[in-house]
């Protein structure tokens, strides 16, 4: 919390994905938002496990979602503990929870920071990081 | 059967605040104390349970090596600041299976000198070493830190029951009022709404006063029998009840966020000590953050879920108040020990040590609690002033 840390080397942090997320962040690339189903039951998860919460079956695939969701919960940030964040103050810090279940942390963008509430409808759109990087973030839907 | 069984026999702090030390120095400083509070020598020690930093391998070596002792039982623990009182918990458990019989638990942390007493320092980002920050799914969306992970819970418990920032000054308030009768303290300043309101947003709907303090200090207990305790130099706090529950299927799932995993671990160490919120006379809560107290006081059962924030506004939480809270200032306004300074004063409570300003008259039960790893894993502990 003491402000610009040892890492922060000016620049908007890009995903460094892993073995299991890579599929989430090569489909954000082409636009689209993807999540883990179990290929047995139908039952989504996030983040990426070795087998379903629900039935244990290890058959899997990312598929695309609607997109769409809810604001479950989110904070405000009117100082950056990041000074590539400067820029964008103030912003919104958002758990989303998607149509088909899973929540994902976001940004609400589209909307003056006092106007976002729990539980407004949201639609993904992707905005780039830098370098070309897309993220998926989330706006509100009508 | 280890309910009243068992007991802490010894307690002590380290030095608080600004210190300078290194955090197994200060840790190491608590240990002895409280080993010579219980009337002890560290030769009578067979067992050592404490954690972290969470950086630090094998923890409990470098603390035996301090103290110069070998040990029949020892471990470090890694359920954040839950650790504490499960270190307390494991220690009844080993003594009861017969590892070992006098066991020195504790916790300590130097997060101002860490940050600040060095130039060098002062560019080290809080406490968390850099290789165990999140890479993906929080620093692309700005999120650092754990104010903004408590934030959100904060945020939704407002959605749900009209919690407000003015119940959030209330728990600040109340803490800082004992933190002025507590010479150790960190904060010496009266605080007011209007000082609340002035302070600056952390990460909204957190500000300031709703974090707590980033302070060096340590505390530690010695965990014995009871029939051995009842020998030792302080009145025994017998171990009544305990019990944990981690919600380790995460923040983000269900409603972890506003209803903590203190409901479940709270259940279980009420049943174990046959008691009920009713029978609590004082709580020492873990307040890493203002609204975390109002969710547990809720989970707890000390008033019905939802009803937090006015609970907290009638003034229950003040020594004099229904339910005297974290009478030495809490981690918000006497320092930031992870839940260690909190079974410190729960024993201290029940030995009815303090002045009249500073002691919930006639304390016979002391509930404390400790949550960590973003309030995943949960821990309670239910202590007596009688078997």
């Amino acid at each position: 919390m003491s402000g610009v840390g040892m890492n922060d080397r000016g620049l908007l942090p890009i995903p460094v994905p892993s073995i299991e997320t890579q599929a989430f962040w090569d489909a954000a690339q082409e636009r689209r938002l993807v999540m883990p189903k179990c290929s047995n039951c139908g039952a989504y998860r996030f983040p990426p496990s070795v087998a379903c919460h629900v039935c244990e079956s290890e058959d899997v695939a990312w598929v695309e979602v609607s997109g769409r969701g809810k604001v479950f919960s989110f904070v405000v940030y009117r100082r950056a503990y990041r000074s590539a964040f400067k820029d964008k103050l103030p912003y919104v810090l958002a758990i989303i929870e998607l149509e088909e279940g899973p929540r994902i942390p976001s940004n609400v963008i589209g909307i003056p920071v006092d106007d976002v509430v729990c539980e407004m409808p949201v639609t993904v759109v992707f905005e780039e990081v830098r370098d070309g990087f897309l993220i998926p973030k989330f706006t509100p839907r009508s | 059967m280890i309910a009243n069984n068992y007991a802490i026999a010894g307690t002590a702090t380290s030095d608080l605040g600004r210190t300078g030390m290194d955090s197994l120095a200060l840790l190491e400083q608590a240990m002895r104390r409280a080993v010579k509070d219980a009337g002890l020598k560290i030769a009578d020690v067979d067992g050592l349970i404490c954690r972290g930093p969470d950086d630090v391998y094998t923890h409990h070596q470098r603390m035996g090596a301090r103290l110069g002792i070998n040990a029949r039982y020892s471990t470090s623990l890694g359920n954040g600041g839950a650790s504490q009182i499960l270190a307390v918990i494991t220690a009844a458990m080993a003594i009861d299976a017969g590892l070992c019989s006098t066991v020195v638990c504790g916790y300590g942390r130097n997060s101002w000198s860490r940050t600040h007493a060095r130039d060098t320092a002062r560019t080290a980002m809080g406490t968390m070493a850099e290789e165990q920050l999140p890479t993906e799914f929080a620093p692309e969306y700005g999120w650092f830190g754990a104010p903004a992970t408590h934030a959100l819970g904060a945020r939704r418990h407002m959605f749900e029951y009209g919690t407000t920032r003015e119940h959030f000054a209330h728990v600040a308030m109340s803490f800082r009022e004992h933190a002025l009768r507590n010479p150790d303290a960190v904060m010496k300043k009266p605080m007011s709404l209007e000082d609340y309101f002035e302070q600056r947003m952390i990460v909204e709907p957190y500000g300031l006063f709703d974090c707590s303090l980033e302070s060096d200090g340590a505390g530690a207990v010695v965990v014995t029998s009871a029939k051995r305790a009842r020998h030792l130099r302080q009145p025994p706090a017998y171990i009544k009840g305990f019990g944990t529950f981690n919600n380790l299927s995460g923040w983000l799932l269900d409603d972890h966020m506003f209803k903590t995993a203190a409901i479940e671990s709270g259940k279980t160490a009420f049943a174990m000590a046959h008691l009920t919120p009713k029978d609590v006379d004082t709580a020492q809560i873990y307040d890493c953050f203002t609204g975390m107290v109002i969710a547990q006081l809720e989970d707890y059962g000390f008033c019905p879920k939802g009803e937090g924030g006015p609970f907290v506004q009638s003034g229950a939480l003040k020594i004099g108040g229904v339910l005297p809270t974290n009478t030495s200032g809490g981690q918000l306004s006497e320092a930031h020990v992870e839940g260690m300074l909190q079974i410190v004063e729960g024993v201290r409570q029940l030995r009815h040590q303090y002045p009249a300003e500073r002691q919930v008259p006639g304390a016979e039960i002391a509930l404390v609690s400790g949550h960590g790893g973003n309030t995943v894993c949960h821990s309670t502990l239910i202590l007596g002033r009688s078997a």
